[in-house]
């Protein structure tokens, strides 16, 4: 892996962090709202859905730019103030896009791409497009992890 | 210089003498430069050309002395211009003084070996010629053979495909290329604009599309598609089901939720133990997993729930306001307490 890997850095974290992180924090939610009430399962489904978010974000680490901007959004949600080490030279995409008028169907779909990836409006493209893969990874050991979990306490 | 030595005498000689002494001034340089030319040449080369030499100064100092009967104070002047040695040249006059021949004789004799002689002389210049010409054309082929190893060298570097049968030219042009990429690493081709921006932007695609390309390898069915829009669209094809799996997910555990706080309570080493080894067996990227999971320390401890969540729950608790960062001190310190991952 790492000797593919060796001009675009992207490690996949590990599936046992990741597990851990979302096992406490689904056992934080249910210390939290402890009620079984029905008309709570929206919200009880967006709290785990935020939670295996930002599970997979601390287990990714700080060092990504679509982890940061997940911890950050989930951060504003909970109205509390996390400090990440802010970036010196931040290549706002408005500024770019003036100036390349070329492709505008690949931009488009870039466009489309940037708000699907967590904090990919301020990325250019081909940053854009090394965090993507990285998500790509982390996502889909996301959804291998839940999909186990599922199977395991689903009733037999 | 001999031109002009010569002319004043050659008043007092016939015009048909002029001109023969003449055409010997002009075979002789002739032969010397070949001579010039051809020392680097073959050692057979240079004896004929002295033998030849060797006979045209005879011949040379025959009709010398013949002139010299003729007119008076010619000689000197004519050996100096020549500077053909001079011992010889004594012997030749004392035999062709004593041998009493004809002008005209000697004439005809003169112009038939003059003639051989020249024909001589320039099969050898151009023997000569020939041979130099075929040393440039070696040395020219040995040049062009290693700029087009350099250049080959510098395109399996650059994994570019080019034709390999190009004209001196573009080789040379290609070491150019190679040259200019030490200090740019982009590469422009023939009708591709060369300023700066362009560069940039030509840069920028090549890492857009490098990345491109990796991603291609991590979405499934993204080889089939052709061109970059395509590409893109598949790419976000793919992580929009991935994101709506996990929301799937989420909300099939927020159903199992009761049934979780049940089951976590209740929940056995064993099972979770067998979640953990199916997950390998699932996700199956990583064979060293299998080394890593000793390390988990669910088989160490008794039950999960309490070992694992315990310590935070209590600090969840006291603080239930706590900051993710506080969460991750926490979680911190209960890897610091017993875990290693």
């Amino acid at each position: 892996m790492a000797s593919q890997d060796k001009s675009i850095n992207t490690d996949v974290p590990e599936k046992d962090v990741f597990a851990l992180h979302f096992l406490q924090s689904l056992s934080n939610l249910k210390t939290q709202n402890p009620s079984n009430s029905p008309d709570k399962t929206n919200d009880r489904v967006k709290k785990i859905k935020m939670a295996a978010y930002v599970s997979m974000a601390r287990a990714a680490g700080g060092r990504r730019l679509w982890s940061r901007a997940l911890l950050r959004r989930a951060a504003s949600e909970n109205n509390k103030i996390v400090r990440f080490p802010r970036r010196k030279r931040r290549v706002t995409w408005l500024s770019r896009r003036r100036c390349n008028r070329r492709a505008p169907v690949e931009e488009k779909a870039a466009d489309r791409l940037r708000d699907l990836v967590p904090g990919g409006g301020e990325m250019e493209t081909s940053k854009l497009m090394k965090e993507t893969a990285h998500y790509i990874k982390c996502l889909s050991m996301q959804v291998k992890v839940m999909q186990c979990l599922v199977d395991g306490l689903s009733p037999k | 210089m001999l031109e002009g030595l010569v002319s004043p005498d050659s008043l007092s000689l016939s015009s048909m003498d002029t001109s023969v002494l003449e055409r010997l001034k002009w075979l002789q340089q002739q032969q010397q430069q070949v001579v010039s030319q051809c020392s680097n040449s073959s050692p057979e080369l240079l004896q004929m050309l002295q033998f030849h030499g060797s006979n045209n100064g005879e011949l040379l100092q025959s009709t010398l002395s013949h002139f010299q009967m003729l007119g008076s104070g010619f000689g000197p002047n004519y050996n100096m211009g020549f500077g053909t040695p001079n011992e010889a040249m004594d012997g030749c006059i004392s035999r062709t003084s004593s041998s009493h021949m004809d002008p005209v004789d000697t004439m005809g004799i003169m112009l038939k070996n003059s003639d051989e002689n020249r024909a001589i002389a320039l099969k050898n210049k151009r023997k000569s010629e020939v041979k130099t010409r075929e040393e440039e054309k070696t040395e020219k082929k040995i040049k062009v053979e290693a700029e087009t190893e350099s250049s080959m060298k510098g395109k399996s570097n650059m994994s570019n495909t080019e034709a390999t049968s190009e004209t001196s030219k573009e080789t040379s042009k290609g070491a150019s290329e190679i040259q200019k990429l030490d200090y740019i690493h982009v590469r422009a081709r023939r009708g591709q604009a060369t300023d700066r921006h362009s560069l940039a932007e030509r840069a920028r695609r090549e890492k857009i599309s490098k990345k491109m390309k990796y991603l291609q390898d991590l979405v499934p069915g993204c080889n089939k598609v052709t061109g970059k829009a395509g590409m893109l669209d598949e790419i976000i094809n793919y992580v929009q089901s991935l994101q709506r799996q996990v929301e799937f997910l989420s909300m099939k555990l927020a159903v199992l939720n009761p049934e979780l706080e049940l089951a976590v309570e209740d929940i056995s080493v064993k099972q979770f133990h067998a979640y953990f080894t199916n997950l390998p067996v699932v996700v199956a990227s990583k064979p060293s997993i299998m080394v890593d999971m000793p390390l988990f320390p669910l088989d160490q401890q008794g039950s999960l729930d309490l070992s694992v969540i315990n310590p935070n729950q209590t600090t969840s608790v006291e603080a239930p306001s706590a900051s993710w960062e506080t969460q991750s001190q926490s979680l911190y310190n209960t890897s610091s307490l017993g875990f290693h991952y």
